[in-house]
C-alpha cells in the first residue's frame, strides 16, 4: 500500500476571498486596492490523494470545504501553495452544471463535455449513452428553459456521470431525482466512486454515507485542516465535537 | 502651454502603464521620477518617428490640430511598448520569461478552446433562429429595414445624401451595429455565464470570443447584402475592395480589446452597463453610421473624429475602399492596428491576472 501512486497533491494552500466594498467607477479606476478586506477560506492546508483513492471532507457550514474543492477543480486558483493533479483530468460534480437555458438539451451536453476537455468524437460517443441514462425523452431536443427542475438535475446528473475524468470531485451530490432515478443515480455513483483507477474526494454532510464510501476522511475546521484519518475514528470525534 | 500636452499625455500614458504592470506598487518617488524619464524617452522616440516621416525636428507650434492630436494618440500607443520595455529592463517583477508564459498561455487557450467557442457560437445562432417563423432570415430583415428606415429619415427628410446612400447607410449600420453589441454584452458576459465559470475552469475571454463570433456571423451576413445591393446599384468596384480585408481585421481586433476590458470591469462595477449605454448612443452619432463624419461636422473637427475615434474611421475607410474607390490612409491604418492589438494584449492580460477572483465577486 506504501508504494501507490498519488493522484493529488495539495501543499500549503491558502484562499483568500477579497471582500470588495464600495464599489462605485471611481473607485475601480483610481483606487483599486485601496478598500477591501480579505476573508481567509482556507488556511495552509496540505494533504494527499492516492491513486484509486476515496476521501471524504467533513465539517461544519463555512468552513471552507467547497472553496477547497472548486480550486482542486481548477475553478480558481489558491492565492498561495499548489494543487498538483499528475496530469489527471478532473471534474467537480455539483447540481445543475452550468447549462445555457436557450440551447437544447443535446447541444448542451456536446457544449459541456467539450469544457470538461473531450474531444467531439468522443461525445458523439458516449451521447447515446447520457441520453439513455438521464430519461427525458423527447425533452432531449428542446430547449433547457423548458425543463421541470427534475429532468435539469436528471440531465445534469447523467452529463457529469457519463463523462468520466480520473479525479471526480463530488459537492454533497449522491443522488437526484424521483425514488426511482435516485435508486439508479446512487448505484451509479457508487459504482463510479468505487473503480480502481479513478480518484475521488466527496464532501458531504452524511456521516453514513462517508463511513461505508471512504477510506479515509478529513475534518476541515474554520479552514484548517483539523484531522485526517480513518473514518471510523474521525466520524467519531467530529460528532462529538458538533454534539458539544 | 498647450503644445507640451503632446507630450505630456503619452508620458503620463507611459508611467500608468509602468505602474499597472508592476501591480501598482511603485512609490511616489519613483512615480515623480519615471514621469521625466518617459517624457525624455517620447521627445526622442516621436522626433525619429517624424524623421522617418520626413519632417526635420517636430516643429509642435507650426502643426495643424489633426496633426497634433495625430502625434499624441501614435505617443499614447508607443508609451504602451516603451513602458514594456522600460519594465523589462529595470523592474524585477516583469521578466521576459513571464511575458513569454502569458504569450504561450494566451496561443495555448486558444488552440484548447477554439473549438469550444466555435460551436457555442453556433449553437446560440441556432437557438437564437429555431422558434422563430421566418428562421434565419431575420438577419436579413432585421438590418434591411434598419437600412430602409435609416435611408428614408435622413436621405428624405433631412436630405442628406452621399452616393450610394442605401449602401452607406447599410455598410456603416453593419458595422456600428457589430461594435455596439460587442460592448453591450461583454460588460455583463462574466454575470450571465456564471453557470459554467463556477463550475469549470475556461479563459474567460474564451466566453466572449464566442459572443464576437455570434455577432461577426450575422455581420458576414449583412456584408453578404452588400454584395448583392453593390451588383444592383452597379457600383464600379476596383482592387481596391481588398482593403476591406486589413480594415476588418483591425475592426475585430479593437472590438475584442475594448471588449476584453470592459468586460473586466464589468465584473467588478454593477452599474457599468448604463454608463456604456450612454457613452455608445453618443458615439452612435459622432461615429457617423447616416453620414459622412468628415463631411458633416465643421472642420477641423469632423476630420478629426474621422480619424481618431477608430470605430468611426475603420467604417469610413471601409466605405472608401468599397464604395469610393479610394485607398485608406496607410498610416493612421497600421496606427490603429498597433493601438487594437496593444489593446487586446492589456485586455487578456488583465483577465489573465485577475479571473481567478471572478467567481468570488459574482
Amino acid at each position: 500500500m506504501e508504494h501507490r501512486e498519488i493522484a493529488i497533491e495539495v501543499k500549503n494552500v491558502c484562499i483568500n476571498y477579497r471582500i470588495m466594498k464600495n464599489v462605485t467607477v471611481r473607485h475601480n479606476l483610481f483606487q483599486r486596492h485601496s478598500r477591501e478586506e480579505t476573508f481567509e477560506a482556507v488556511k495552509n492546508v496540505s494533504f494527499t490523494v492516492e491513486k484509486g483513492g476515496i476521501l471524504g471532507v467533513i465539517g461544519r457550514n463555512g468552513s471552507g470545504k467547497s472553496t477547497l474543492l472548486r480550486a482542486i477543480a481548477g475553478v480558481f486558483s489558491p492565492n498561495s501553495g499548489s494543487i498538483d493533479l499528475k496530469g489527471h483530468t478532473v471534474s467537480l460534480m455539483a447540481l445543475g452544471v452550468g447549462f445555457k437555458e436557450n440551447l437544447t438539451g443535446r447541444e448542451n451536453i456536446s457544449l459541456s463535455g467539450m469544457l470538461l476537455g473531450f474531444r467531439e468524437n468522443q461525445i458523439r460517443d458516449k451521447m447515446h449513452d447520457i441520453i439513455d441514462f438521464a430519461e427525458i425523452g423527447e425533452f432531449i431536443d428542446r430547449p433547457v428553459r423548458t425543463y421541470s427542475s427534475g429532468m435539469h438535475s436528471k440531465l445534469a446528473f447523467a452529463v457529469t456521470a457519463m463523462l468520466e475524468t480520473d479525479i471526480m470531485l463530488v459537492d454533497e451530490v449522491l443522488s437526484v431525482g424521483d425514488e426511482r432515478f435516485k435508486k439508479k443515480s446512487l448505484g451509479k455513483m457508487k459504482e463510479l466512486i468505487t473503480d480502481k483507477n479513478r480518484t475521488v474526494i466527496i464532501v458531504s454532510h452524511n456521516i453514513d454515507t462517508l463511513k461505508s464510501l471512504c477510506d479515509k476522511v478529513m475534518w476541515i475546521h474554520d479552514g484548517e485542516l483539523k484531522e485526517m484519518g480513518e473514518p471510523g475514528e474521525v466520524l467519531e470525534r467530529y460528532v462529538n465535537f458538533m454534539n458539544r | 502651454m498647450l503644445n507640451s500636452l503632446i507630450m505630456i499625455i503619452p508620458a503620463l500614458t507611459g508611467l500608468f502603464m509602468h505602474n499597472y504592470f508592476c501591480h501598482g506598487r511603485l512609490s511616489a518617488f519613483r512615480k515623480t521620477v519615471l514621469f521625466f524619464v518617459y517624457g525624455i524617452l517620447m521627445c526622442v522616440s516621436m522626433s525619429i518617428v517624424a524623421w522617418t516621416r520626413g519632417i526635420k525636428g517636430i516643429g509642435i507650434v507650426y502643426m495643424t490640430l489633426p496633426h497634433r492630436i495625430e502625434f499624441t494618440i501614435l505617443g499614447c500607443a508607443m508609451s504602451f511598448g516603451i513602458a514594456l520595455g522600460l519594465c523589462l529592463v529595470i523592474e524585477r517583477e516583469v521578466t521576459i520569461e513571464k511575458l513569454k508564459g502569458y504569450l504561450n498561455r494566451f496561443f495555448g487557450d486558444v488552440r484548447r478552446y477554439y473549438k469550444y467557442a466555435v460551436r457555442s457560437a453556433r449553437a446560440d445562432l441556432h437557438s437564437e433562429v429555431a422558434n422563430a417563423y421566418l428562421d434565419w432570415l431575420w438577419w436579413l430583415i432585421e438590418p434591411f429595414c434598419m437600412m430602409l428606415i435609416y435611408t428614408l429619415i435622413f436621405g428624405v427628410v433631412f436630405n442628406a445624401s452621399e452616393p450610394f446612400f442605401p449602401i452607406f447607410i447599410f455598410s456603416g449600420l453593419t458595422m456600428w451595429t457589430f461594435f455596439s453589441r460587442g460592448m453591450n454584452v461583454s460588460v455583463n458576459i462574466v454575470r450571465s455565464n456564471k453557470g459554467i465559470i463556477s463550475k469549470i475552469y475556461l479563459p474567460k475571454f474564451i466566453l466572449y470570443f464566442a459572443r464576437m463570433l455570434v455577432n461577426g456571423f450575422k455581420m458576414l451576413v449583412s456584408f453578404a447584402i452588400v454584395v448583392i445591393m453593390l451588383i444592383v446599384f452597379k457600383v464600379p468596384v476596383s482592387f481596391r475592395v481588398l482593403y476591406f480585408v486589413p480594415i476588418m481585421i483591425v475592426f475585430f481586433l479593437f472590438t475584442f480589446g475594448m471588449g476584453s476590458i470592459l468586460m473586466h470591469f464589468g465584473v467588478y462595477v454593477n452599474d457599468l452597463s448604463y454608463i456604456v449605454g450612454i457613452v455608445l448612443s453618443m458615439l452612435m452619432y459622432f461615429t457617423g453610421t447616416f453620414y459622412a463624419v468628415g463631411k458633416r461636422i465643421p472642420a477641423p473637427f469632423g476630420e478629426l473624429l474621422e480619424q481618431f475615434n477608430p470605430v468611426a474611421f475603420c467604417i469610413a475607410s471601409m466605405r472608401n475602399a468599397v464604395l469610393y474607390n479610394t485607398s485608406p490612409q496607410m498610416d493612421l491604418l497600421i496606427m490603429w492596428g498597433l493601438v487594437a492589438v496593444l489593446l487586446s494584449a492589456v485586455g487578456v492580460y488583465t483577465i489573465y491576472r485577475n479571473e481567478n477572483a471572478y467567481v468570488k465577486v459574482i
